[in-house]
């Protein structure tokens, strides 16, 4: 073995660490993470005390959830604009169905669930089947879904149900419970995109549809389930936040759009599809809710919020727009 | 028999003459002062109707109409949020000939354009409570605003009576840099001197009175500041979801200077005990009744009555938890969160206006 071989052995790990996409993602966003936090800790230390965490965790647990049906979509290459409409929708159906009996909560729910997953399949038969581009596509179905949200309540909001405020607001073992959602989210699409055969598939298509289709992959079945997918997760979303505040309005999903695409983008997936990083997209709304309440602790004008949001957005660009080529060259020399 | 009959038909005309002179003078009494005898039609126009406060609004809008039988048509256009559409709209009723226009210009002086076009084509054009600019007599027949300092004042006397010696004051209102809440912080200071310390970011803390923005800026307001005494805020009903936080972090809810809602009666009602010492409620009346000033106004003028007293609408106090006057906390369980008691209103009413 000479001198060569024994560096190429040794720069194997490293090589593989920084040449993965997911590890390339992991450690842009942990390492984003790490840095914001300590610029918490010696600016606004008050955004990183227990209370805070306790009070805004919630937002970034819906961040997650609704990142992470983004995420299924821009793997198939698409963009879901109808996410603000769908997350309003469930909300209004989680509310204004029961009318603050508990006993209504759950056919509430499987209402809610049945409209995602005609949403869902409108999204997806429109893109898939009869080739719409996904953002026409899907601003289209988002109106049809705030005629949904005013067919439903007028436009007026409604009070939850106090077992959904305390679903939604309660606490295991000090954690928000809305936290637990979005983990239970994350492990089963962690789970089924990289551990099952429907998830590598669901994968390559995203990467190469036309490769996949030659070598006889349903490739449009898979491209409209993203879509339904998707909308199961932003009913969750909107379910979950009309708990939490008891009292929404009936465009509560509007300013979740750009946070959506945004954690996305930071948690490394590309927007022409492919792989996905589930993990890094729920870290990534754990930062982007962090940068959005540290700014709110300095106190940065709420006009500035989605400026932050937007630069956030920008960054994931860049980061991932930059090739690190040296440390692949680095074994061969 | 004949002559019977004729003296029993002669006694039941003479019965019903007097009966309908009778209600006619009660008709007559009936009728507001506001209310002249030409015939007119009269359409309301919002900018953006779509909540419940709007929508309460709207019905006592048409309630406030009905009282005055001058008015042979009712009309109602919503904006719903798109510029574009408001103007269209006073536009469009302009043209179709309605004779009194009662405008809520939520777009501001972007609907001043049309507004005048409308005056100047010999319309009677009320807009109301958001101010779109221009000058009465040139641009339209009348504005009825509210008096914003006046709630602010009104908060901030009750302050002063429940923190004499002061305190840290936590004031949150709607959208950046909006005139209400400007205009609330002018009364508040008017009345508050520099031993109540507000500790928000200047002049107020933006919360788009949104419930969700609300909670996430409690929550860093909570964070930030161990000591907050009162809390002002000109939505009440958008703090019901964000209060808890409170007691998340162990600590009592604070006084509460606001606008009311039938929600946030409730809440206080259902937090009051042990964990909340510090909890005490002031309300000022959340201003559904704007609306009736401007229709009197609207209506006054197309069918020639008497000008109401009235130019401004000033909301008034509606609940104290401290004094109990003029009304205690008030809650409804039978009835929606998202009605508002201060309204004239009756509570079953909005119930019906909000589609429950």
């Amino acid at each position: 073995m000479n001198q060569t071989a024994d560096t190429q052995v040794t720069m194997m790990p490293l090589r593989n660490v920084l040449s993965s996409p997911l590890n390339r993602s992991f450690m842009t966003v942990i390492g984003s993470t790490l840095v914001l936090l300590v610029i918490c800790a010696i600016f606004a230390p008050s955004s990183i005390s227990l209370g805070a965490l306790s009070g805004s965790l919630p937002f970034a647990a819906i961040i997650a959830i609704v990142g992470l049906g983004q995420l299924l979509v821009v793997q198939q290459g698409g963009f879901d604009l109808s996410l603000p409409g769908a997350v309003s929708l469930a909300v209004v159906q989680a509310t204004h169905y029961p009318q603050q009996d508990n006993a209504l909560l759950l056919p509430a729910i499987l209402i809610g669930l049945s409209f995602a997953i005609a949403a869902g399949l409108l999204n997806g038969i429109l893109v898939s089947l009869f080739r719409l581009n996904a953002i026409i596509a899907t601003i289209g179905v988002n109106a049809l879904l705030y005629g949904g949200v005013f067919a439903v309540s007028g436009g007026t909001p409604s009070i939850t149900t106090e077992l959904l405020a305390d679903i939604a607001n309660g606490e295991i073992l000090g954690i928000p419970n809305s936290v637990y959602f979005a983990l239970v989210a994350l492990l089963v699409a962690s789970l089924v995109l990289k551990k099952t055969a429907i998830g590598r598939r669901f994968e390559a298509i995203g990467a190469n549809p036309l490769a996949a289709r030659a070598v006889g992959l349903p490739v449009k079945l898979h491209q409209l389930m993203a879509y339904v997918y998707a909308q199961l997760l932003y009913c969750m979303a909107g379910i979950l936040i009309a708990g939490i505040t008891r009292e929404p309005t009936a465009f509560q999903g509007d300013s979740l759009l750009l946070p959506s695409v945004a954690v996305v983008v930071l948690g490394g997936t590309s927007l022409l599809g492919g792989r996905g990083f589930p993990i890094s997209t729920v870290l990534a709304a754990f930062f982007l809710n962090q940068l959005s309440q540290f700014a709110l602790a300095v106190g940065v004008p709420y006009s500035a919020q989605t400026i932050i949001q937007a630069l956030a957005l920008g960054f994931g660009i860049g980061v991932y727009s930059v090739r690190w080529t040296f440390n692949q060259k680095k074994p061969t020399q | 028999m004949k002559f019977k009959s004729f003296k029993q038909k002669l006694a039941l005309a003479a019965a019903t003459t007097v009966l309908a002179l009778g209600s006619a003078s009660v008709a007559q009494a009936d009728v507001p002062s506001w209310c002249g005898p030409k015939k007119a039609t009269l359409a309301l126009l919002d900018g953006y109707g779509g909540n419940s406060w709007r929508q309460v609004t709207t019905a006592s809008g048409k309630q406030t109409v009905s009282l005055c039988p001058s008015i042979t048509s009712y009309e109602y256009a919503d904006g719903q949020g798109d510029t574009q559409k408001a103007i269209s709209d006073i536009k469009g009723i302009a043209a179709k000939g309605v004779d009194a226009l009662v405008v809520f210009g939520d777009a501001g002086p972007a609907v001043l354009p049309a507004i005048t076009s409308v005056f100047k084509a010999g319309k009677v054009i009320v807009p109301y409570r958001v101010n779109v600019g221009g000058k009465e007599g040139e641009n339209y027949t009348k504005f009825i605003g509210s008096s914003f300092e006046n709630d602010g004042a009104n908060w901030g006397k009750w302050i002063k009576g429940v923190l004499p010696k002061g305190g840290n004051v936590l004031f949150l209102s709607g959208p950046a840099g909006n005139s209400q809440g400007l205009d609330e912080l002018k009364g508040l200071k008017s009345v508050l001197g520099a031993e109540y310390k507000f500790i928000n970011p200047e002049p107020f803390d933006v919360t788009n009175w949104d419930p969700a923005l609300t909670q996430k800026v409690l929550t860093a307001e909570i964070a930030k500041n161990d000591k907050i005494d009162v809390i002002v805020s000109d939505f009440g009903p958008s703090l019901v979801g964000a209060l808890p936080l409170f007691n998340k972090s162990n600590r009592s809810i604070p006084a509460l200077a606001t606008s009311d809602g039938n929600s946030l009666g409730c809440f206080w009602t259902d937090s009051q005990g042990a964990a909340n010492p510090d909890f005490k409620l002031m309300t000022v009346a959340t201003g559904n009744d704007n609306v009736r000033l401007a229709v009197q106004w609207a209506v006054a003028k197309a069918t020639g009555g008497k000008d109401p007293e009235e130019n401004i609408f000033k909301a008034p106090v509606f609940e104290d938890s401290v004094s109990g006057t003029p009304s205690k906390v008030q809650c409804r369980k039978d009835l929606p969160g998202a009605i508002y008691l201060s309204s004239e209103l009756p509570a079953d009413d909005q119930a019906k206006a909000v589609g429950k």
